[in-house]
């Protein structure tokens, strides 16, 4: 069963294999990118015979950025506040973000995961990472690894929720992207 | 006649294996040694394949069949990109090379696409060189037919492979076309996935031997594999190549992995028990594969022998 709630795809011509694979394909790399449990409804319309290649998706609801109190154990302590690491992951952004604030030298490392900042401003809502935009690069990413090779002539139109992306052998022209996004709304509505 | 098989087990005592190959008057292609394992690649006489059994039942080694030893064959893709690699590609030149072959992958500089498809000169010539060779393709059958402009001027076979069915017939100059492995994102395991790359094997094995029926009606004056050994003894250097398989075995010949300039008259010099040189009986020429040396054997027709 798809995790997704819609994921069309349709293919002109007599390629009936050829989209059944694609959709393995396409499952089998969002999963591996684990881009699968972010991506809502997701349409695909290829023809071969111009060729292009062609993805709209609607992603679910957007992620929220990533602050300090999230990686870590934000507590007031005398001379300042501690940061006890749970999550080592970001800790290079968050090192560069506490810099940025207050300064190297306030900004102590006694242990592995332990920081301490010479402060009264709690840094617990600093931003440590924007996910949002980490994901759409793995997106972006995933879905370059999809299209057919060959076809590198793209276009990515993204927004917060959503994504529309088209790769083609040919120049695109404002004629056939107007065209595609017409065909991906019957799609959408059928 | 030769026998290709395949022999797989334990370090200890496998040079006995080697000494009866020897003495059977057969021929070790090729040796791999993996920490305490050994594969060789053998050729041994028929009517002797017996004895060479026993000893290796002996030694608790496996020797099974490798149908395809003594040859080269070129896996293709349009691209050495992640859309053929790693999966399709280089399972079926594992599974290939764990039938005996030896097997070089090739990508292609200018092969993506549908109508931009392109395949050069050299890229030509140097798939030439092998047996036979593999094109792997996608899963779209107008652009598997579209693509035949890039295998047309191939001389050796050419088995195709993608992912729907398409009649033989819309296909003239490949060899033959395996359906069902186009372009997929995971390893081959399923049993079905694995049929797929028998029937590759098989494909490959029947390319060759078309190749080898053409060839026995004018046989070639020396068999590559007594060239093999005759190199390997009067030009010593050859042991001190970098590859892992210094001397390649062709069907019509070798290819020495020596730079040419340096190793084309000492190549040319080695000399066989019934006087002839190999510079008489076949003509040597640069690979178009980095700086080596091609052996390409004349056939009976030209040289008036048959050794």
């Amino acid at each position: 069963m798809d995790p997704m709630e819609v994921f069309k795809i349709e293919v002109s011509g007599d390629e009936e294999y050829g989209s059944k694979k694609y959709r393995e394909l396409i499952m089998d790399i969002l999963q591996d990118l684990g881009l699968i449990r972010s991506i809502g409804r997701l349409y695909v319309y290829i023809d071969i015979s111009k060729p292009f290649f062609a993805v709209y998706g609607l992603l679910r609801s957007g992620i929220p950025p990533l602050t300090a109190k999230d990686v870590g154990d934000v507590m007031h302590v005398a001379g300042g506040y501690q940061i006890k690491i749970n999550d080592e992951e970001h800790m290079a952004n968050l090192l560069q973000a506490l810099w940025q604030r207050y300064g190297r030298e306030r900004v102590a490392q006694p242990s592995r995961d332990v920081l301490i900042i010479a402060s009264d401003s709690s840094p617990s809502e600093l931003v440590v990472a924007d996910l949002e935009s980490e994901f759409l690069q793995d997106l972006t990413d995933a879905l370059v690894r999809i299209a057919p090779e060959g076809f590198r002539n793209r276009r990515n139109e993204m927004t917060k929720d959503s994504f529309f992306f088209i790769a083609a052998e040919e120049s695109l022209t404002l004629q056939m992207v107007s065209e595609i996004k017409e065909k991906i709304r019957e799609m959408e509505n059928a | 006649m030769l026998e290709p098989v395949m022999f797989t087990g334990g370090l200890y005592k496998h040079d006995l294996i080697v000494e009866l190959v020897e003495d059977l008057g057969g021929y070790v292609l090729q040796k791999n040694v993996t920490q305490s394992e050994v594969i060789l690649l053998i050729l041994v006489p028929t009517e002797d394949k017996p004895v060479l059994e026993a000893l290796s039942n002996e030694l608790r080694g496996e020797l099974v069949r490798a149908p395809l030893a003594g040859t080269e064959v070129a896996v293709v893709t349009p691209t050495l990109a992640i859309h053929h690699l790693p999966h399709t590609a280089c399972d079926i030149a594992e599974y290939l090379r764990r039938h005996g072959s030896k097997t070089n992958m090739l990508g292609l500089a200018r092969g993506v696409g549908r109508e931009i498809a392109q395949i050069n000169e050299y890229e030509t010539a140097l798939i030439n060189e092998h047996d036979a060779a593999v094109f792997i393709f996608g899963n779209f059958a107008d652009c598997i037919k579209k693509k035949e402009s890039l295998y047309r001027n191939i001389s050796v076979p050419v088995v195709v492979t993608g992912g729907p069915k398409i009649e033989a017939k819309e296909l003239p100059y490949a060899f033959e076309y395996v359906p069902s492995i186009g372009r997929v994102a995971h390893r081959a395991k399923k049993a079905t996935e694995i049929g797929t790359l028998d029937g590759i094997v098989a494909s490959i094995g029947r390319a060759l031997d078309k190749t080898r029926a053409t060839i026995a009606k004018d046989p070639l004056t020396i068999s590559p594999p007594r060239v093999m050994d005759a190199v390997r003894e009067q030009v010593p250097d050859v042991e001190f190549s970098y590859s892992p398989l210094p001397i390649a075995l062709n069907l019509n010949g070798v290819r020495v992995k020596l730079p040419y300039g340096a190793y084309k008259d000492a190549v040319a010099a080695v000399t066989f028990d019934e006087g002839a040189r190999l510079g008489e009986i076949a003509s040597i020429m640069p690979s178009r594969m980095k700086d080596y040396i091609l052996v390409r054997i004349l056939p009976a027709s030209e040289t008036g022998l048959v050794f």
